[in-house]
C-alpha cells in the first residue's frame, strides 16, 4: 500500500480561532440541515494549549472493528468511510474511536466522521496559522502495516518500554521464514519465547545461553543453506548478551562473517534483571551495582561503544538507531537485513529504559530523541564498501544537560562528573565525524525532526 | 585405497607403503582399506564414515591432529560437511546445538581446559536431548600447567548427563564413533555421546587399523535423526527451552519430566550400545565388550578394574601373573554412563577382591572417579568384594606392565588383609 493522505495538526500553531470548523460547516452542511463539525478544536484547560478531535484515518480503525454492521471500513485510499445504509446507530464506534473522530449529530441523525472532502479538506484551505496541512503520513504503516504481528499480543514489557516497539516492528518487517534468537533479558523476559508451554510468537524462538546467540544462530544459518534453504537468523539481544558476556561469541561471528542479522537493543545495563552496571552503562549512572553512598557517585567508566567495536570488525552493516527516529530504524533495518544475505549485520538500537533509568514511562519516545539531539546516542551507518555515514547533523547538539536533567539515574551527578560526560560525549561526536569524513560519499541525510521524518507535504 | 593413502598423514604415507605395497591387488582380493594412524587421524575417519553435516571446531593439545584432519578432509572434498572454525569450545558445541536443532548431524572434539571452557552448553545439551557426537581426546586438568593425557576432563562431567564410552584401542576409537551417532540417534535415547581417546597413548599411538567400506557404514547408519522432538524450522515452528514455571504452575511437573525423561534415555541407552555393538560386530566383524569387558575373569579369584586404553598393558600385566599361577583378571569398563549397573556387578560377583586404577582424582573421596563408580556397583553384589584405590597415569605419566604388576600385587594382598583407605599412588615415586 502506498502512503495515504492525512491532516496533520500543530498544536504549537493553533491560536483556536475556529476558522478550520466553520469552513467545515459550511463544506457538509446542506439545505436540509447544518452540519456538526467532523473536526474539532477543543482547549486543554491545563496546559493552555489547543488539542484537535478529528478522525485519523487510522491503519487498524478500531471504530470499524467494532461496529456490529460493518458501516465503516477503511479504504485503498487510506479514508475509514461511513456507509449510512448500513449504519444501526448503535454509536459504539464513538465509544472505540480513542481520538473523538467519530460523533453523533443530532441535527443529521448519525454519526458523522471527516472524509477528507474528497482530497481537498477544507479545514486545511481555512487554516490560516499553518497549524493544519494536508500530508500524506504514516509511511511506515502504509508499508508495513499490513505485515502480521509476528508476537503476540500481551507481551509483559513493563509500561512505556520501547523493546517491545523495536521487537514488534522488526519481526513483522523480517517475516516469518526466520529463526529467532532472545538470549535471557528483557526480550524473552516479556514473553517472547513463552512460559510454561504458551509460545510468545509465531516463529520459531529459542532462549541461547546468554553467552552464545551468535554461534547457535551460526550453525542454524549455515545447515539450512546447506540444505538449500534460505532462512533469516535474527537475534535481538540485550546488550550484556550482546556486548559483555555474550561478545566473544558476537565476535567470532562478525570475523567469520557469518549471515546473521544481529540486533542489540542496549538499554544500558542488567535491566530485566533489576538494573544492574554492564559494560554499556554511561558514566556517572546510578545503577543497582553502581549505587550512591558516601565513597561512590555511580559508574566511575565510560561506557563501551559496542557498534563501533563491531563495525572494526569489517561487518558487512552496522549501524545505531532510535525508536525515536523509526523512519531511519526501519531504513537500516531494510539494510541490515539485506546485509544479513551476504555476511553479518549489526543493528544497535538506543532503547531507554522506563524502570531501570528512572523517568517516567510516558516520556519514553522524547528521551530517546533527546539522546540523539544532544549527541549522547548518535546514529549512524557503516557498509563495508562505503565505510561510515553520519545518518544524522551532529553540528550544534542541544547541550548534554538536557538529555541528563531527563533521568532519575542521573540526579546525584555533580558539576565534575557532568563535565566529564559533556567531554565524552563531544569525543564521541569528534571520533565519529572524523570516521565519517574518510568516507565523504553522498549518503542518505535524515536531518530535523521526527514529524518531518513522518510527513512529506504533499503540496511541495 | 589409493584414496586413502593420499589423504593421510605423511607418517601414514610411509607406513601404508609397508603394509600394504600393493594397492591394487588389496582392492581386488576385496581385503579392507589398511590405515597406519593414530586414534586422532582414525577418529576423523570414524568422523567421515559417519557423513555429519556440520563438525565445528577449535585446536587444544592433544586434540589439535584430530582438528586439522577433519579440516583437510573437508578441504580435500573427502568429507561433505559445513566446517566451523570457531573462535572457542563454548562456541563450537554452541554451533552445533543450533546445527542439529535445524537438523544436522554433529561432530566435535576437545578435552581438558577446552572442555571446562566448553561446560556452559555441554551442560545443555543432553537437556536439550540432541545426539551431538564428540571425542574427548582426554587430558589432564590444570594446575600445575599440563597438556599431557590423563582422564580428570571426562571424569569431572560424568553426572552432566551425556552417554560417556571410553575406547582401549586406535581401532576402537573409529568404529566407536561411528556406532555413536546410531547410538545417539536412537529415537528411544537422544543423547548426546562423547567417545573417549586417551591424549598421548592413543592420540599419538600409531597403529595398523581397518576402514571400514563407505557404502556399508551408511547402510549401518542410515540418515541423520535428529530434531524431531525439538526444532528450530520456519516450517514447524516452536518455542524451544520456554522459562519453566518454578514452583508455581506446571513448572515442577514439567522439569521433574525433563530430567526423568532423560533418566529413561540413559537407561535405554544400555540396551540400545549392546544392540548397536552386536550388529557392528555382524556386519564389519570386530566384536567389542559394549558395556563391560571381562577379561581371564572366569577363574579369577581377583582382578583389576581399568578403563581406557590403559586396558592394554594391564592386560599383559595379567597374562604375566597367569604365567606365574597368580589367578587375576580384569575389567575393563567401556560404557561409563549410562552405568552398566548389571553388567559390572555380574563382573564383580565373580572375583574376592578388585583393584581399581584410575586416571583422574576423586578429591574430596581421596580416591579414584572409577573406584567411586565400582563402590557403588559394590553394593548390588551379593557378597562383599574389598576394592583398592589405585592412581596413575597422570598427566600423561607412563602406565607400564610394571604397574599393573604391582597393582595386581596390591590387589592379591586385599585376600589376606584389610582394605586400606588410601589410594595406591602408581607413578609417584617415577621421576
Amino acid at each position: 500500500m502506498s502512503a495515504t493522505p492525512t491532516i496533520a495538526f500543530d498544536a504549537a500553531r493553533c491560536d483556536g480561532c475556529g476558522h478550520c470548523m466553520n469552513a467545515c460547516v459550511s463544506a457538509k452542511s446542506s439545505d436540509a440541515h447544518r452540519a456538526q463539525p467532523r473536526i474539532q478544536i477543543l482547549r486543554d484547560d491545563e496546559s493552555g494549549r489547543w488539542g484537535i478531535a478529528q478522525c485519523r484515518q487510522c491503519g487498524d480503525p478500531r471504530c470499524a472493528s467494532v461496529c456490529p454492521a460493518a458501516a465503516l471500513e477503511k479504504g485503498d485510499d487510506g479514508i475509514v468511510a461511513w456507509d449510512g445504509e448500513r449504519c444501526v446507530n448503535c454509536l459504539i464506534c464513538t465509544a472505540g474511536c480513542t481520538f473523538g473522530g467519530i460523533a453523533f449529530s443530532a441535527a443529521e441523525g448519525h454519526v458523522v466522521k471527516c472524509d477528507q472532502c474528497e482530497g481537498a479538506p477544507q479545514c486545511v484551505a481555512a487554516c490560516t496559522r499553518g497549524a493544519l496541512r494536508y500530508v500524506t503520513t504514516a509511511n511506515l504503516y502504509n508499508r508495513w502495516g499490513d505485515l502480521e504481528d509476528l508476537f503476540v499480543p500481551g507481551l509483559g514489557g513493563c509500561q512505556g518500554c520501547n523493546t517491545e516497539l523495536i521487537m514488534r516492528h522488526t519481526l513483522r518487517r523480517v517475516g516469518s521464514n526466520t529463526v529467532l534468537a532472545t538470549p535471557p533479558g528483557c526480550i524473552p523476559g516479556m514473553g517472547s519465547v513463552g512460559y510454561n508451554g504458551m509460545l510468545g510468537c509465531k516463529v520459531p524462538v529459542f532462549h541461547p545461553l546468554l553467552t552464545n546467540t551468535a554461534s547457535m544462530l551460526t550453525g542454524i544459518r549455515r545447515q539450512y543453506k546447506r540444505k538449500g534453504r534460505n532462512v533469516t537468523a535474527l537475534a535481538l539481544a540485550g546488550d550484556g548478551g550482546a556486548g559483555d558476556v555474550g561478545f566473544q561469541s558476537l565476535s567470532g561471528a562478525a570475523e567469520r562473517g557469518e549471515q546473521i542479522l544481529f540486533i542489540c537493543v542496549d538499554n544500558e545495563g542488567y535491566m530485566n534483571t533489576g538494573a544492574q552496571r554492564s559494560g554499556s552503562t554511561t558514566y556517572g549512572a546510578w545503577t543497582a551495582t553502581t549505587p550512591i553512598g558516601e565513597s561512590a557517585r555511580g559508574k566511575t567508566q565510560d561506557a563501551k561503544n559496542l557498534p563501533l567495536l563491531m563495525m572494526w570488525h569489517g561487518c558487512e552493516y552496522v549501524a545505531t538507531a532510535s525508536t525515536a527516529f523509526m523512519e531511519d530504524f526501519y531504513a537500516k533495518l531494510e539494510a541490515a537485513l539485506d546485509a544479513s544475505q551476504r555476511g553479518f549485520a549489526y543493528l544497535h538500537l538506543y532503547s531507554p529504559c522506563t524502570s531501570g533509568w528512572r523517568f517516567p514511562s510516558a516520556s519514553n519516545i522524547e528521551v530517546a530523541r533527546k539522546a540523539v539531539e544532544t549527541n549522547f546516542a548518535v546514529l549512524w551507518e557503516y557498509r563495508r564498501d562505503q565505510g561510515l555515514k553520519l545518518s544524522r547533523d551532529i553540528e550544534d547538539p542541544a547541550p548534554v544537560t538536557e538529555y541528563l536533567k531527563l533521568l532519575g539515574k542521573f540526579r546525584h551527578l555533580d558539576a565534575t562528573q557532568i563535565a566529564h560526560i559533556e567531554r565524552h560525549v563531544a569525543e564521541q561526536a569528534q571520533v565519529l565525524r572524523e570516521l565519517a569524513r574518510m568516507h565523504p560519499r553522498e549518503g542518505r541525510q535524515v536531518v530535523g525532526h521526527q514529524s518531518d521524518l513522518m510527513a512529506v507535504d504533499l503540496d511541495q | 585405497m589409493n584414496e586413502v593413502v593420499e589423504m593421510t598423514a605423511p607418517v601414514a604415507h610411509a607406513a601404508s607403503g609397508r603394509i600394504a605395497p600393493d594397492h591394487d591387488a588389496v582392492v581386488a582380493r576385496k581385503e579392507p582399506k589398511i590405515l597406519v594412524c593414530d586414534a586422532n587421524e582414525a577418529a576423523a575417519w570414524g568422523v567421515v564414515l559417519s557423513r555429519p553435516d556440520m563438525v565445528a571446531v577449535y585446536p587444544i593439545t592433544p586434540q589439535s591432529s584430530l582438528a586439522e584432519y577433519v579440516a583437510q578432509f573437508v578441504a580435500d572434498g573427502v568429507l561433505d560437511a559445513e566446517l566451523v572454525e570457531a573462535e572457542g569450545e563454548h562456541s563450537v558445541l554452541s554451533v552445533l546445538h543450533g546445527a542439529a536443532l535445524a537438523g544436522a548431524r554433529t561432530y566435535t572434539a576437545s578435552c581438558g581446559q577446552g572442555l571446562a571452557f566448553m561446560f556452559e552448553p555441554y551442560f545443555r545439551t543432553p537437556n536439550l536431548r540432541l545426539p551431538i557426537v564428540m571425542s574427548i581426546v582426554n587430558r589432564d586438568g590444570i594446575t600445575p600447567q599440563c597438556v599431557w593425557g590423563g582422564q580428570q576432563d571426562a571424569m569431572t562431567v560424568r553426572e552432566v548427563g551425556w552417554v560417556q564410552l571410553f575406547c582401549e584401542t586406535v581401532q576402537e576409537v573409529l568404529d566407536t564413533i561411528v556406532m555413536a551417532y546410531r547410538i545417539a540417534e536412537d529415537r528411544s535415547v537422544m543423547l548426546p555421546v562423547n567417545v573417549n581417546h586417551d591424549g598421548n597413548y592413543l592420540s599419538n599411538g600409531i597403529v595398523r587399523i581397518e576402514l571400514p567400506e563407505q557404502a556399508e557404514v551408511d547402510d549401518f547408519l542410515g540418515a541423520p535423526d535428529v530434531n524431531w522432538h525439538a526444532a528450530l524450522d520456519p516450517k514447524r515452528p516452536m518455542g524451544v527451552d520456554p522459562l519453566t514455571g518454578g514452583a508455581t504452575g506446571p513448572g515442577p511437573a514439567l522439569f521433574v519430566g525433563y530430567r526423568r525423561g532423560h533418566c529413561e534415555g540413559m537407561q535405554n541407552a544400555l540396551r540400545v550400545i549392546v544392540e548397536v555393538h552386536e550388529e557392528w560386530a555382524r556386519r564389519f566383524g570386530r566384536r567389542y565388550a559394549p558395556l563391560v569387558e571381562e577379561y581371564r575373569l572366569d577363574d579369577a579369584e581377583y582382578a583389576l578394574v581399568t578403563i581406557g586404553s590403559m586396558a592394554g598393558a594391564a592386560k599383559d600385566a595379567v597374562d604375566a601373573a597367569r604365567e606365574r599361577g597368580e589367578p587375576v583378571g580384569l575389567i575393563r569398563i567401556k560404557t561409563l554412563r549410562p552405568f552398566p549397573l548389571d553388567a559390572m556387578v555380574a563382573a564383580l560377583d565373580k572375583v574376592r577382591a578388585v583393584g581399581v586404577v584410575d586416571r583422574a582424582v576423586s578429591y574430596g573421596w581421596n580416591s579414584g572417579p572409577v573406584h567411586q563408580e565400582t563402590l557403588a556397583a559394590l553394593q548390588y553384589c551379593p557378597h562383599r568384594v574389598p576394592c583398592l584405590s589405585l592412581i596413575g597415569g597422570l598427566a600423561g605419566a607412563d602406565l607400564t606392565q610394571a604397574h599393573f604388576e604391582r597393582a595386581i600385587a596390591e590387589t592379591a594382598r586385599l585376600l589376606v588383609s584389610p582394605c586400606p583407605r588410601e589410594p595406591v599412588w602408581l607413578n609417584a615415586e617415577d621421576r
